[in-house]
């Protein structure tokens, strides 16, 4: 890769594990970005990820969805993650993301998109803030597919605690805020153990959104204030739920979506979502519908 | 099931589904109407429209106005930021209307998800 880095793009972690092929995701996440934001899309994934991905995808395909491939050797921790697959299914699989906050020297765009592989990009909305004055933006509120406001735990770190910010979709430039961020994030990952303590936040999950949410407390000076951080202008992440569910997709937009009630779980509302960026994060569904949507590419 | 609970039942569920799609449309309406304009964040709403066109019927070429964030953000050309604002409004508007018309005309859930 040329040390002169590229003007914009959008960065993918994908690291494969027993139960979910998280390379397969990204493929399809990427050609969505190709899609609807044009810009060229970089994935990062290990050694043995990079190997099935050329195994069980065309060369075709792979150099469709990612202009650029970068080889991480980052020692992951062990992060066991419970997983639904609606109310009623569930497994357990590792969850490789301890060094997210390394994008900062591992993108090779001046400006960065990192995205989760699990959020589909539907529309150009996110193009617009890489001509905003933010260095770093994130989303701080999310909607479920019902548009509800998500669980307590999705919304402060606990119940008397700071709000979270989700690290699903993080924009960054190359400026002296944003390598302060990115160091504090790691700082903040380095010392989990203490910040759970000091942040009282559930401590069976090595999430990085706890990280981004302590390290944006940090740099505001411990107070509900933000400086040099966007919110995407207040808008909410949409989260299809873990328990949730994909009925249906016609074509590459229009999605047909299970959303059930969370206290009463047997119950579900269909819901169609068209020109909406969404947060799959049943992971099973989306896999489920993947060959449907490369089937739709290619149409 | 008494006829009539079953019937209420299935109204029930097709307001509920309705509903949820308005404010996703209303969402999606919302996120169309911000203008991003020489690092400021505008709104492309009646007011906003309103309070650049006064200026320019007022002779004001440029201005500073204080954004959607509270920031004053000084605009050299109140024209440009007007169209760019009109131009959202309009799609935003067009789009909420197509959307909309589909909702009205669908009875059941089935329609509502275009099935």
């Amino acid at each position: 890769m040329s040390n002169i880095l590229k003007q914009r793009g959008v960065c993918f972690f994908a690291y494969n594990n027993e139960q979910l092929d998280y390379v397969k995701m990204a493929v399809v996440a990427g050609k969505y970005v190709k899609e609807n934001l044009q810009l060229p899309v970089c994935l990062l994934t290990d050694e043995g990820s990079a190997t099935w991905l050329e195994e069980s995808h065309s060369k075709e395909l792979i150099n469709e969805a990612f202009d650029y491939i970068v080889i991480t050797k980052d020692e992951m921790k062990s992060n066991p993650r419970r997983h639904y697959d609606s109310p009623w299914a569930e497994f357990s699989a590792q969850f490789n993301n301890s060094n997210k906050h390394k994008i900062y020297e591992y993108s090779p765009f001046e400006q960065t998109l990192l995205l989760d592989i699990d959020y589909i990009v539907k529309t150009d909305t996110l193009l617009k803030y890489f001509d905003g004055k933010h260095p770093v933006c994130m989303f701080d509120n999310a909607l479920t597919i019902k548009n509800e406001l998500p669980a307590q735990q999705e919304r402060f770190l606990y119940d008397a605690g700071i709000k979270m910010w989700w690290s699903t979709v993080v924009y960054f430039d190359r400026s002296e805020f944003s390598k302060m961020f990115f160091d504090t994030w790691a700082h903040v990952a380095d010392n989990y153990e203490f910040y759970q303590y000091l942040y009282n936040f559930p401590s069976n999950l090595f999430r990085t959104d706890y990280c981004v949410s302590i390290a944006v407390h940090i740099l505001g000076g411990m107070q509900d204030y933000q400086t040099g951080i966007g919110n995407f202008d207040n808008t909410s992440l949409v989260n299809m739920g873990q328990k949730d569910d994909v009925i249906e997709t016609h074509g590459l937009n229009e999605w047909i979506l299970l959303a059930h009630d969370r206290k009463e779980e047997w119950k579900n509302i269909l819901v169609k979502v068209d020109k909406q960026d969404i947060h799959v994060m049943n992971k099973r569904a989306l896999s489920r519908i993947l060959p449907k949507l490369l089937e739709a590419f290619d149409g | 099931m008494d006829e009539r609970l079953e019937k209420a039942l299935e109204f029930s569920n097709y307001a509920l589904t309705i509903n949820n799609q308005k404010r996703n449309i209303r969402n999606r309406v919302a996120q169309l109407q911000i203008v991003h304009h020489l690092g400021g964040v505008f709104i492309a709403d009646h007011e906003t429209i309103a309070f650049i066109k006064a200026l320019i019927d007022l002779k004001h070429k440029s201005s500073i106005v204080i954004d959607n964030k509270n920031n004053p953000i000084t605009v050299k050309s109140l024209q440009g930021l007007l169209e760019k604002l009109v131009d959202a409004y309009t799609s935003a508007t067009t789009e909420f209307d197509i959307e909309n018309e589909k909702l009205k005309k669908a009875r059941n859930i089935k329609k509502i998800m275009d099935w």
